[in-house]
């Protein structure tokens, strides 16, 4: 994945630049925005993350110039938590936005949703290592015996299972098991893991679930 | 500066004094001239009449008529003044006699016979004779030898219309004056009445934030602007207690913030002292997000407390299934609340007109407080109930119950009913105030009970308004 960073803030560029590095894309930083129209216009990137404040030439201009020729997918980034602010950058042809501060594996999972082609099919049968899940009837077996799961459990461990090996956050967890599109002050996703490794992990030598620290969880056959 | 839809009340209630002075008194001296224009005609008319019985008596007398032909001076000077007119003669023939001083224009007025008695109706007015008014009477009269004669007696107006132009003079002149004066001293009046105003306005302009606790000084004023003056220092009484609240919500954050803050500089300082294991750097920086997650969940807190204008909220209202929500809420806290042991008893009917994000917010942040102070091995119950007017949400869980004087202020922020289990990892003092505020956007209600070991909160959220506003 190619991507384009605008963003004119030293720190904030650099730890974008290197974690989106680390994780194996290809990323091009600019630093401000007419340099970030520039690269955007006369390259090919596959997804553009553009930093709505910065001096001369704002992240919405550089929308608006930028949808004149090109429709590459655009998430921004911004310190004003206003509706008006928001809608703003949707009507101007972004595709998703992130308020500051967000977090780092919370980008990611935008950025992958974005570039993403083709409607989203769901499988019916998943299988990492020797974990079955069959979408359809709900029913999930390990090592041939059957595990019984609550909804939201089973909700869980298929978020997981269609994100292997990809670190996923709390809020992200949340937003997408129960609906809750806000950050709890309680540990509920912490519990729900935990209470989801007790049954298709502790009895087992494998373990699926990991604790990323600081960030979420990762769900992988690799420790 | 002039404000448009402005108007000056000193300026209204002078015009207003100046025409009600101009019209009473005007009216009245128009009364006044009629009557005395009334009076004035009786008189001359009467005058007229005694007259001209005088002259038939005297005329009687064929001596008499000699008399006056002989000495017309005696009877100019018996008539008067300039403005009488006398003519004396047969029908149809030149008069005999004519006392005209002011060359007048005879007019023809029928005579009265001579067996008729007269009377003051037979007095004729004539509009205008050389532009003045005229009052003539004319009698038939038997003169014995000289036969049936004719007399006509009259008399020009100018006097009395002079007299009359210049009574009207003055009762114009009068009231105009009056209207005049009537006005500045309305002016005055209300220059005066609304001293106290300018008074309380120089006042009210000297409050600003450092002085918000002076009130308006009611001493001294008129009765009619205590009202205003009451609602004022209410207003004032309202604005102090929020100014108060504020300033408290700012310095209570302040301090919320110095823990995290202090927390990651001294870990993090530490950390640098010496070289260390990758092992101890990722502790360190893991804790480290740890509590930088905890300030920018506080942040977001904070902003959502400053949110003030509901229309966003109240425009991205939908109908949601009461059942559905409630489900939703026990299914999210269904492990932590079974880790101690919690049930809940999730039950809703009807539909809750409300924004769905900041209803399960709102619900998330009173569930988790259920669980986080309930008893172990106990039920939590979440209801939702349709009635007309909307939808009652309640969240009720056993244990220790909260002392009345806590019940009141549970819903500020920062408050804790134990200041010693301030700053607990997962409570930040703001959960119940976002629950107040979600209420307030939804232009709903909130409370708490608390009686024997069950604290029961309740949510009332409106029922959606149809077009013709019934419920």
């Amino acid at each position: 994945m190619n991507i384009l960073v605008v963003e004119d803030e030293p720190k904030a560029g650099n730890y974008l630049l290197n974690g989106l590095q680390e994780l194996g894309y290809s990323v091009s930083l600019a630093r401000d925005g007419a340099d970030g129209l520039h690269l955007a216009l006369e390259f090919d990137f596959d997804v553009i993350v553009l930093d709505v404040m910065m001096p001369k030439m704002d992240g919405w201009e550089v929308l608006r110039r930028l949808r004149k020729e090109a429709h590459t997918p655009v998430l921004f980034l911004t310190a004003r938590d206003d509706i008006a602010d928001r809608v703003k950058g949707l009507e101007l042809g972004a595709d998703d936005y992130l308020i500051k501060p967000f977090s780092f594996a919370e980008l990611v999972a935008r950025l992958r949703t974005l570039t993403r082609r083709g409607p989203i099919h769901e499988e019916e049968q998943l299988q990492v290592a020797d974990l079955q899940i069959d979408v359809l009837k709900r029913r999930v077996t390990r090592a041939g015996s059957r595990i019984t799961l609550t909804n939201k459990e089973f909700a869980l461990l298929q978020l997981f299972a269609t994100h292997e090996g990809q670190v996923l956050s709390r809020s992200l967890i949340a937003s997408r098991v129960w609906d809750m599109n806000f950050d709890s002050d309680t540990n509920v996703v912490d519990v729900a893991v935990r209470r989801l490794r007790a049954k298709i992990d502790d009895p087992f030598p494998l373990k699926l679930i990991h604790s990323v620290r600081g960030i979420g969880y990762r769900f992988d056959t690799q420790p | 500066m002039k404000i448009a839809g402005t108007y000056s009340l000193t300026l209204r209630l002078a015009l207003v004094f100046a025409v009600l002075a101009f019209a009473s008194l005007a009216g009245l001296g128009a009364a006044l001239y009629n009557q005395l224009e009334e009076q004035l005609t009786r008189r001359d008319d009467i005058q007229l009449v005694s007259r001209i019985d005088q002259l038939r008596t005297i005329l009687n007398d064929s001596n008499t008529l000699e008399l006056i032909q002989n000495k017309p001076a005696l009877f100019q000077n018996m008539l008067g003044n300039r403005e009488a007119l006398l003519t004396i003669g047969a029908p149809g023939q030149p008069p005999l006699f004519v006392v005209n001083p002011s060359n007048l224009t005879l007019p023809t007025v029928p005579a009265v016979p001579i067996n008729h008695v007269m009377a003051l109706n037979d007095v004729q007015h004539l509009p205008s004779i050389n532009g003045v008014p005229f009052s003539a009477v004319a009698a038939n009269i038997d003169s014995g030898d000289q036969g049936n004669l004719q007399v006509l007696i009259g008399k020009v107006m100018s006097e009395r219309t002079a007299m009359l132009a210049s009574y009207r003079l003055s009762v114009y002149g009068l009231a105009s004056l009056a209207a005049i004066v009537l006005a500045l001293v309305g002016c005055l009046l209300v220059y005066r009445g609304l001293l106290p105003l300018r008074r309380i306005a120089r006042h009210a302009h000297g409050i600003g934030i450092a002085n918000l606790g002076e009130r308006l000084d009611r001493h001294g004023t008129p009765r009619e602007l205590q009202p205003m003056i009451e609602a004022f220092n209410a207003m004032l009484d309202r604005l102090d207690r929020g100014v108060a609240q504020l300033s408290q919500v700012s310095t209570d954050m302040a301090h919320e913030l110095r823990t995290p803050i202090n927390n990651l500089l001294g870990e993090t300082q530490v950390a640098l002292q010496q070289h260390r294991s990758v092992d101890a750097y990722q502790q360190l920086l893991a804790s480290n997000v740890e509590e930088l997650e905890r300030l920018a969940r506080m942040l977001d807190n904070m902003l959502f407390l400053a949110r003030t204008d509901p229309t966003s909220a109240l425009n991205q209202r939908q109908e949601l299934d009461a059942c559905d929500e409630m489900q939703r809420i026990a299914d999210y806290f269904e492990g932590l609340a079974a880790d101690v042991g919690v049930t809940i008893e999730a039950s809703g009917s009807g539909v809750i007109w409300a924004e769905p994000m900041l209803l399960r917010r709102a619900l998330a942040n009173l569930c988790a407080n259920a669980i986080k102070y309930g008893a172990a091995d106990s039920t939590l119950q979440v209801e939702a109930i349709a009635k007309a007017d909307g939808s009652y949400l309640r969240v009720r869980n056993h244990g220790a119950t909260i002392p009345p004087e806590h019940l009141s202020r549970l819903f500020e922020r920062f408050y804790r009913v134990d200041p010693s289990r301030e700053r607990s990892a997962q409570s930040n003092g703001l959960g119940l105030s976002i629950v107040a505020t979600i209420m307030q956007l939804h232009q709903g209600r909130y409370s708490v009970t608390s009686v024997d070991g069950v604290t029961c909160f309740e949510l009332f959220f409106p029922a959606r308004q149809t077009q013709d506003g019934r419920v």
